[in-house]
This record gives C-alpha cells, sequence and structure tokens, in this order.
C-alpha cells in the first residue's frame, strides 16, 4: 500500500445546522466585502502594464536613454515585462533565457544581491559581466538599474542603458529611484489585486461547499427517506470535488463487509458491480481508509495493486480516487468514495471538504440504519399484534363457547322451567350462575383491556343527554342497591346540557365505578352520583359511605388485579374494571381520582374534557374566563356540526381545546377575541366562505402570525397556501394527520411568539429507543433531548426545567430509579413529571420504589407509540396547567 | 295450534340443548342441524319460519350456509338470525353485513331469548307462539 498517498485532513464540524448556518452566512458576508473592494481597485489603480508602459516611456526620454525596462523576480529569474527602445529578438532573448537573480553576472544580478541601485559604465570592459548574449542582441554599453522594492523585498529592477559608453549621473539614479518605487507600487497593487481576487474564489467555493453542506443537512432534517439524503450527499460531494462519480458504502460490523447503498456518476452495471463485490475491512483500500480513520487517495490507479473493489473500478475506467471514512462515536459506519476517470491527486483542500461530508452522511448512515430498524420492528410489532388479537379473539370465542351452557342452564332452573327447586338447590344454582357471569364480565374485561393496550379501542363518540348514560346505569344496579338497603342517589348540575363522549363507555366506566360502590357499601349506606359539567369538562363522582381505602393502596387500586384491602371482604370484582375505567376515560383525555378517608368512605371521580358549544348567541362563549387553562386554543371554523365535533374530539383527545364555530364571521370573531395557537378552517361555509376568511386573517398583522389549517372538500392546496395557510388537506381527513398539521402549526406559532415548547428529556442506554421517541414526538411539536447516560442528563433537567422525563429503568452506571431518586431529591427537579418507559417486568419491590414518585410506566415489549404519545402529552398539560394555578 | 317453526343451527351439543329447550319451552317448535350443509338441506327441507345460525360450524361455515339459502328461492326470504360466541363489535358489524337479519350474542339471556328470537320472525307469524 506504499503507493497510496497519505492525505491526514481535519473534519471540519458539520454536523450541527446552526454553525452551518452561522458559518455560511458569515462567510457570505466576507464575500461581499472582497468583492466591493475588488471593484475600487478595478476602477483605480489597475492594469500595471498601463503604468509600466508609462514608466519605461517617461524613463526612456527623461534621461536620454536608448531603451528602457522593467524586470520583475519570479520564482528567482528576472522576467521582462515591459521596455522601451529595445528590439524584438532581444526582447526574445530576455523572455527566454531569463536572468538570474542570484549572481554578480548581470546588471539586474547584482541590484537584487545587493538591493541597491547600480551602473555599469562600460559593460564590454566589467570582467565579472557576462550577459554578452543579451549585450549582443541590446547593444548596450552603460547600464544603470534600480531595484523595485515591496516592504523589503526586491521585486523587479527597473534599468536604462546607452548604446554608447555615457554614464548616468547621480540625479538621474535618484530620479529612477522614484520611478522605481512608482513600479513598485503598480507590482504591489496587482499583487494585492490577485491576492483579493484568490481569496474571492476560495470564498466563492467555500459558500458552494457550506451551501452544499446546509443543503445535504436540510435533506437529512427533512425526509426519512435514507436513500435520498445519502444520493443528495454523494451527489454533492462529487460535484463539489470537481470529480466524476462516487459511491457511499455502509459497513457491517458484523461480517466486517461495506455494502455500496448508493452512487452517483456510476454506470448501471459497474453499481451492479459493485454491489456484488466482497469489499472486506481487511482487504481493501476502503478498509484501511476506515481502520486508520483518514482519507487515503489513489491518484493513479493503474499503477497501483488492485484490490476487488479498485478492479472493478479501474475496469470500468476510472483513473482515481479518494476514499474518506465515516465514522459516528468512534465507530467506522461507511466510507464515502469519489473518484474521477482522469489521473491526478485530490487537492488537501477537496479532502478537507470532503471530510466535512463525510461526517454528514456519518449521520445519514446512522439514520437510515436507525429507520430500517425502526421499520423492521414495527413489521414485526404489526405481526405480533395481528397475531394477538387473533388468539384474543379466538379464545374469546372458546371460553363464551361452555359459558353459554353454563349460565343459560343455570337460568333455566332457576326461571323454574322444569319444575319448582328447594332452597338449597336454588342457593348452589345462584352460585353457579354467579361464577358464570364472573368468568363473562372477566372475559370482557380483558378483551377491551387488550384492545386498548394495543391501542386498537377505538372510541365513537356522539354528542348526547348526559342523563342517557346515567339513568340506565343507576336502574341496572339500583335493585341490588335496594336489596342491601342502600339509598342510591343522583345530584346534577343546574345545566346540563349534552355531552360529547362514547356512549357505550361511559356507560362502562359509570357501571364499573356505581358498581363498586354499591358493592363495597355496607348495608344501609349511600352512594351518592354527582354529574356537573363546566365549560369544557364533564365531571362525575360517585362517592360511597364504605370502609375507604388506605394511602398506600389508593394508586394500586387503578393496577390490574389490586383490589385493595378491600378484596378481603368481596371478590366479586374481575381486578380490572379500575384499571379499564382510568384507561378509557384516559381516552377520552380525561383523568380519574380519587379520594378516601379510611373508615369514612371513598370518592372516585372522572372528567371528561368537552368540546366546547359556541353559538352565534353565546357571544360570551369564548370569553376570557374560559382560558384558564394551559391547553393551546384552536377555532374550529366548520358549518357541518358532525364534521366539527369529529374535529373536536380528536384535539381534544390529543391535548388541544377546540372553540368550534359555525361561520366564518364567527370565527373572525373568535381569533381576534381568543388569540388562538392555531384556525382549522373549512372553505364551504354559508356567508362568507374560507377563502376570505384566510384572506381577511392574513391581512390583519395582529392575526397574520396565527397558523391556519385548512381542512376542505376542494382540492385547491395552491390557493390555500397562496393565501397562506400553513398546511392544507383535503377531507376525509385521517385523525392523526389532522393532528400532525395542528401540533405542528401549534408548535411553529407558540414558538414565534416565543412561548415555551413542551420539551422532553429522555434518557436510555438504547439509542434506537431514543430515536423512536424523537421520531414519534418531534412530528408533534416536542423538543426532544436525549442522554444515552443518567448521570449526563441531571444536571441539564436541573437546569432546563423540562415538560417531562423519560427514563429507562435498565441502564449502565446510573440506573432509572437511581435516576428518579436524584430527581426527586433535588428541589429544582422533585416537580418535573417522570414517566418509567422500559422492557424490564417490575417486581413489587420495584414498585415500591417509584411509588409516588412518577406518572405511569409504559413497557417496551407493548409499546404502542401514539398512546404513549398521547399520555405525555396529557402529563406535560398537566405539568403547565399545575404550575399555572397559584 | 303449533308455534313459529325455528331452525336451530348448532354443533355444540350443550348449547344446542339450551337453546331448543328455551325455545320449546317458549312455545317455538324447533328443528335443529348441526353443520351448514346440514342446515341447509333441512331448511330447503322443513321451510321453516326462522333460522338460527352459529357461524362458526364443521364443514361449510354460517356465512356460506346462509349464501346457499339466499340462492335457492324457496328458503331465500327466511330470516336468517346470527348466534355466535363471536363477541367484537367488528363481528357484529361484519355479520350484518353480510346479510344475517340480526345478530345474537352468546351467552345468551334466557329470559330474553324468545323474544329476541321473535322480534325477527316476519310479521305474519310473529303473534303465533
Amino acid at each position: 500500500m506504499a503507493h497510496f498517498a497519505d492525505d491526514r485532513v481535519v473534519p471540519a464540524s458539520a454536523d450541527d445546522p446552526l454553525q452551518l448556518a452561522a458559518q455560511l452566512h458569515e462567510t457570505q458576508e466576507q464575500l461581499a466585502a472582497t468583492s466591493e473592494i475588488l471593484a475600487v481597485l478595478s476602477t483605480s489603480a489597475t492594469a500595471p502594464d498601463d503604468v509600466f508602459d508609462a514608466i519605461v516611456g517617461r524613463a526612456k526620454r527623461l534621461f536620454d536613454a536608448d531603451a528602457a525596462q522593467i524586470q520583475v523576480v519570479e520564482g528567482g529569474e528576472f522576467l521582462l515585462v515591459r521596455s522601451a527602445g529595445t528590439t524584438r529578438e532581444y526582447v526574445d532573448v530576455v523572455t527566454r533565457r531569463r536572468p538570474s537573480a542570484r549572481t554578480r553576472a548581470t546588471l539586474v544580478g547584482r541590484v537584487a544581491l545587493d538591493r541597491a541601485p547600480q551602473q555599469i559604465a562600460d559593460v564590454l570592459a566589467d570582467p565579472e559581466y557576462s550577459g554578452s548574449d543579451y549585450q549582443r542582441e541590446g547593444g548596450f554599453r552603460t547600464i544603470m538599474g534600480v531595484p523595485m522594492m515591496v516592504d523589503d523585498d526586491v521585486v523587479g529592477v527597473l534599468s536604462v542603458w546607452r548604446r554608447t559608453v555615457s554614464p548616468f549621473d547621480e540625479q538621474d539614479e535618484a530620479v529612477l529611484l522614484t520611478f522605481a518605487a512608482q513600479a513598485a507600487l503598480a507590482v504591489r497593487t496587482v499583487e494585492l489585486v490577485r491576492a483579493v481576487q484568490d481569496g474571492g474564489q476560495l470564498l466563492a467555493r467555500k459558500v458552494d461547499q457550506l451551501e452544499a453542506l446546509a443543503e445535504v443537512g436540510k435533506a437529512i432534517s427533512s425526509t426519512l427517506d435514507p436513500d435520498e439524503v445519502l444520493g443528495t450527499i454523494v451527489l454533492h460531494a462529487v460535484e463539489l470535488s470537481a470529480a466524476d462519480g462516487g459511491s457511499l458504502m455502509e459497513y457491517d460490523e458484523e461480517s466486517g463487509l461495506f455494502r455500496v447503498r448508493t452512487a452517483y456518476g456510476t454506470a448501471e452495471d459497474t453499481l451492479t458491480a459493485l454491489k456484488g463485490t466482497r469489499i472486506h475491512i481487511d482487504e481493501t483500500l476502503v478498509g484501511s481508509a476506515a481502520t486508520s480513520g483518514t482519507p487515503i487517495q489513489v491518484p493513479d490507479l493503474a499503477s497501483v495493486e488492485r484490490d476487488p473493489h479498485l478492479k472493478v473500478l479501474h475496469d470500468a475506467g476510472w483513473r482515481s480516487l479518494v476514499a474518506i471514512p465515516l465514522t459516528h462515536s468512534a465507530r467506522t459506519v461507511g466510507v464515502l468514495v469519489v473518484r474521477r476517470k482522469s489521473t491526478g491527486a485530490f487537492t488537501g483542500e477537496t479532502c478537507d471538504m470532503l471530510s466535512a461530508f463525510a461526517s454528514q452522511s456519518a449521520v445519514a448512515l446512522v439514520n437510515a440504519r436507525l429507520y430500517r430498524e425502526l421499520e423492521q420492528q414495527r413489521a414485526e410489532l404489526a405481526v405480533t399484534s395481528q397475531h394477538k388479537s387473533e388468539f384474543l379473539a379466538s379464545m374469546s370465542h372458546e371460553l363464551r363457547t361452555p359459558l353459554n351452557a353454563v349460565i343459560g342452564f343455570s337460568e333455566v332452573l332457576l326461571e323454574r322451567m322444569f319444575g319448582e327447586l328447594n332452597e338449597r338447590q336454588e342457593d348452589y344454582l345462584r352460585d353457579i350462575l354467579g361464577a358464570g357471569r364472573h368468568l363473562l364480565e372477566l372475559l370482557n374485561d380483558v378483551l377491551d383491556l387488550s384492545k386498548v393496550e394495543a391501542g386498537r379501542m377505538e372510541l365513537e363518540p356522539t354528542t348526547f343527554p348526559v342523563l342517557d348514560a346515567v339513568h340506565p346505569v343507576l336502574a341496572l344496579l339500583r335493585e341490588r342497591a335496594a336489596q342491601h338497603h342502600i339509598t342510591l342517589q343522583l345530584e346534577v348540575g343546574p345545566d346540563l346540557p349534552h355531552v360529547t363522549a362514547d356512549q357505550l363507555r361511559l356507560k362502562q366506566v359509570l357501571l364499573n365505578l356505581v358498581g363498586n360502590a354499591v358493592k363495597f357499601t355496607p348495608d344501609g349506606g349511600t352512594v351518592t352520583v354527582a354529574v356537573a359539567r363546566s365549560r369544557d369538562e364533564l365531571t362525575v363522582t360517585v362517592a360511597d359511605t364504605g370502609m375507604g381505602i388506605a394511602p398506600d393502596d389508593q394508586e394500586r387500586i387503578f393496577d390490574s388485579f389490586q383490589q385493595g384491602t378491600r378484596s378481603a371482604s368481596a371478590s366479586e370484582g374481575t381486578g380490572l374494571g379500575l384499571t379499564l375505567t382510568r384507561r378509557i376515560v384516559e381516552l377520552h383525555g380525561g383523568r380519574v381520582w380519587l379520594t378516601s378517608e379510611p373508615g369514612l368512605g371513598s370518592t372516585f371521580g372522572f372528567s371528561l374534557p368537552q368540546p366546547q358549544a359556541v353559538t352565534a348567541h353565546d357571544g360570551a362563549g369564548w370569553s376570557r374566563a374560559a382560558l384558564d387553562d394551559a391547553r393551546p386554543t384552536v377555532v374550529v371554523i366548520e358549518d357541518d356540526p358532525s364534521s366539527s365535533e369529529l374535529v373536536g374530539v380528536h384535539l381534544t383527545a390529543a391535548g388541544l381545546r377546540p372553540v368550534p364555530v359555525r361561520s366564518g364571521e364567527e370565527g373572525l370573531a373568535a381569533v381576534r377575541d381568543l388569540r388562538p395557537s392555531a384556525v382549522v378552517l373549512d372553505i364551504r361555509l354559508p356567508g362568507m366562505d374560507g377563502w376570505d376568511v384566510l384572506g381577511e386573517l392574513k391581512a390583519d398583522p395582529e392575526l397574520a402570525r396565527t397558523p391556519v389549517v385548512v381542512v376542505s372538500v376542494l382540492p385547491d392546496s395552491r390557493r390555500g397556501f397562496a393565501l397562506g395557510a400553513s398546511d392544507y388537506l383535503v377531507k376525509p381527513v385521517a385523525g392523526e394527520v389532522l393532528l400532525g398539521a395542528v401540533w405542528r402549526a401549534v408548535a411553529e406559532h407558540d414558538h414565534v411568539l416565543g412561548g415555551g415548547r413542551r420539551t422532553l428529556v429522555a434518557i436510555d442506554d438504547d439509542p434506537l429507543a431514543l430515536e423512536l421517541v424523537r421520531a414519534t414526538l418531534e412530528p408533534q411539536g416536542w423538543r426532544v433531548v436525549t442522554y444515552t447516560r443518567g448521570s449526563d442528563a441531571l444536571q441539564s433537567i436541573a437546569l432546563s426545567a423540562p415538560s417531562v422525563v423519560l427514563v429507562d429503568l435498565r441502564m449502565p452506571d446510573t440506573d432509572g430509579f437511581e435516576v428518579i431518586e436524584a430527581l426527586r431529591a433535588d428541589p429544582r427537579t422533585n416537580a418535573v413529571p417522570v414517566v418509567v418507559l422500559t422492557a424490564k417486568t417490575l417486581t413489587t419491590e420495584d414498585r415500591a420504589r417509584l411509588q409516588g414518585r412518577i406518572e405511569f410506566v409504559a413497557s417496551k415489549s407493548q409499546l404502542d407509540l401514539g398512546l404513549l404519545a398521547q399520555r405525555l402529552a396529557r402529563v406535560a398539560r398537566r405539568g403547565t396547567a399545575a404550575e399555572a394555578t397559584p | 295450534m303449533s308455534g313459529a317453526r325455528v331452525l336451530l343451527v348448532e354443533d355444540n351439543e350443550r348449547n344446542l340443548k339450551l337453546a331448543r329447550d328455551v325455545l320449546e319451552f317458549a312455545g317455538f317448535a324447533v328443528t335443529v342441524a348441526t353443520s351448514g350443509e346440514e342446515a341447509v338441506t333441512e331448511a330447503t327441507r322443513a321451510l321453516p319460519d326462522l333460522v338460527l345460525m352459529d357461524l362458526q360450524l364443521p364443514g361449510i361455515s354460517g356465512q356460506a350456509a346462509l349464501a346457499r339459502l339466499r340462492e335457492e328461492p324457496r328458503t331465500a326470504a327466511i330470516p336468517v338470525v346470527a348466534l355466535t360466541a363471536f363477541a367484537m363489535r367488528s363481528d357484529r358489524e361484519q355479520a350484518l353485513s353480510s346479510g344475517f337479519d340480526g345478530y345474537l350474542e352468546k351467552p345468551i339471556s334466557v329470559r330474553d331469548f324468545p323474544d329476541q328470537v321473535r322480534s325477527h320472525l316476519r310479521p305474519s307469524v310473529r303473534g303465533s307462539p
């Protein structure tokens, strides 16, 4: 490998897009300034030849000389640049045989050596003079020269001669010196101009490079298609290094092989050959570059020993290349190869530039790998999830079949279809029936819960009078309550209009809570159900006069199969009811709570956020009082009630506060009054249409910055964007697409206005997990900061006060438990909400350690990223709401 | 006078017995089949007022049996109600969209079952049992 020129370069830091942008800007400004200087110079002091012409012409005349000439030093020799009174033959000789600047044999040599004026009264009489060929052509006898000095250097000599022996006097010498000074000035100007020009070109090149880097950076951050990013990188690398082609290879640590991911300027069959070539790290040039961590170039492929990779290239007509190693976190991830069809070395500057690309490429390669793994994981997850639901469906079917007989025959007998029963028979039959129904209930809860866990429970929200859900549930339980002499009472607020929720699920929640209350209240007690509706929330509480729940059990009771100490007296529940209740309420965007005094009873409560019904007559509907809410407000301008409701339900569930209005005029009024974070706008509206609304919003300087997401049946996105819409969605719109657009708009708006963006600090030693979290949350407007070590994260959390901390439990060095303990011990961080994301199955001991310190635990083994995002948003919201409350 | 005639298609012996006993107790005249093919033969022979059909059956499925009943002019108009232990929301929607006139879930409620079946009879025979 001795042939390979080793060209070590220092890679520029190019993986920080902000830094890159700043650098680009600075360089562009330098370039602009330089261009101005150039312009000034070129109009004023300029063409040096004109100056030289003037000087030699004037010198010849002034000193009554036969000739005058200016020679400048270049590479230790004198170059004749201008002369007067000379023949063409003389000029040819002096141009061809340049006099040396380091000899006393010529006049100019002496001037250069002595840095002082020199005169030879008669060259033919001077024993040291040996410029006989010049002399023969020029025919001079007396010659005088003075140095042209720039700083302390002799840059040239101005000389005059006579063909007769007739020495110049001292005054001649002094005047000639002033002429030489002018000539020197001209030389200096030329040098300056050239330097500035060179600098300008350098800067221009630098701008090109930075622009290319910025473009690559943009590609990396704006597309999820890794091949597109890699393609962009190779394209720019090749173009900027004035090469003919290139390729990007990915390194596979396991096999030690490089695989060509993408190429540019490469024939199809060559690419196929490259892809089929075994490129091993120990056997190839690219491998050597990777191992050494420095670029290696081959100026002439024909003259080196060729490994299989180089052979393919050489056979395809490539003649030179440079291989730049790509490393990420001190590990080889690939190699960038740039090649030419001609021989020759790549300059150091080119290598520097390519090294800057290398860091970008490494990031892109790592991302590409992560996305691939992500895709694979998603596919596996989908299969697993599919298997799981198939299993659940068939399990449900198989259990239901025998239960049908158990329950049915018990009922047949209890209905006395076939005769009277004695007391004991009836008693046992009721036991069989009770056990059968219990099993059925358990089965139903398991199915529901697994649907929630798999993110498959879909709400079917409708708007209905809230008592439609409450009354049937109470009717169902009234009999049981009466048997135990329990008073079942309902307290309703004065104004109970409609509620928007999944009616079936709301009934399920009510049945569970009220059923529990009846079950755990001793005979003669009271169960009170209270229903109240505030402007944007439905609140239901169920209070009993039971034995209460010990503080230690109050959180645990919502976990599966936990009934607290009350299970001692009654074991009829499935142990899943409260878990399911909480999940269903959370799916609606609400929350569940419990207050209890042991011995006095318990109160379970839940709330469901409600889209606000604002009508034309309800002008006060969006009064500022309604804004005592940390959620970002979104005004929804939509005349179709069902569409509006659907949008409202999605926005509410995602932690936003929708304010629905039915017309453009109302919409404008609402936007002026509420200053929402975003507007969702329909186009076909009665009266003023959506285009007019959009136009008016954007024309008002105070409202123009409010992002508008257009949702319309009209596919006219160009018009929408032209009028300033942030996004344009064509109906029907999937919920998550809508949410993505609205969240982006809200994040952008809040960011622009300097409002706090939701920040999540994620700590996990697995970079893939971090990438998953980032990929999920960033599109929803989160700022995600990741750490692979718990100890590194603590300081940052204390200083930045993020909205939520997401932490893995099992990590080397500081584990998740320690991180949580440290956070809770520090007064600056003890209130930061913490969510645990772990693959670990929690032991009782683990739960005890986490008790009261975290929001919830999400399991990696059954991770639903969408659901996790929703729950995190809810946690973040609660955090800000809590801060806002005095 | 005999009650409405119901063909009960069910492969699980115990559940067949339960549904039959409950329906007979309520005054229905019940004939039975334990597979899809048998159901088609029996329905064509007996021309019942209603068919109660399990979905998961040995041989052809409940849906396939339904399709055959609809193809045969003599049985095409007989109401066919699914009786199944599949309990997902989507199962119900799927059954109804594939042409069943009704959908009853197991476990049945003994007290309500006869009325639920009766509600799917054509008005002309509804009053009989």
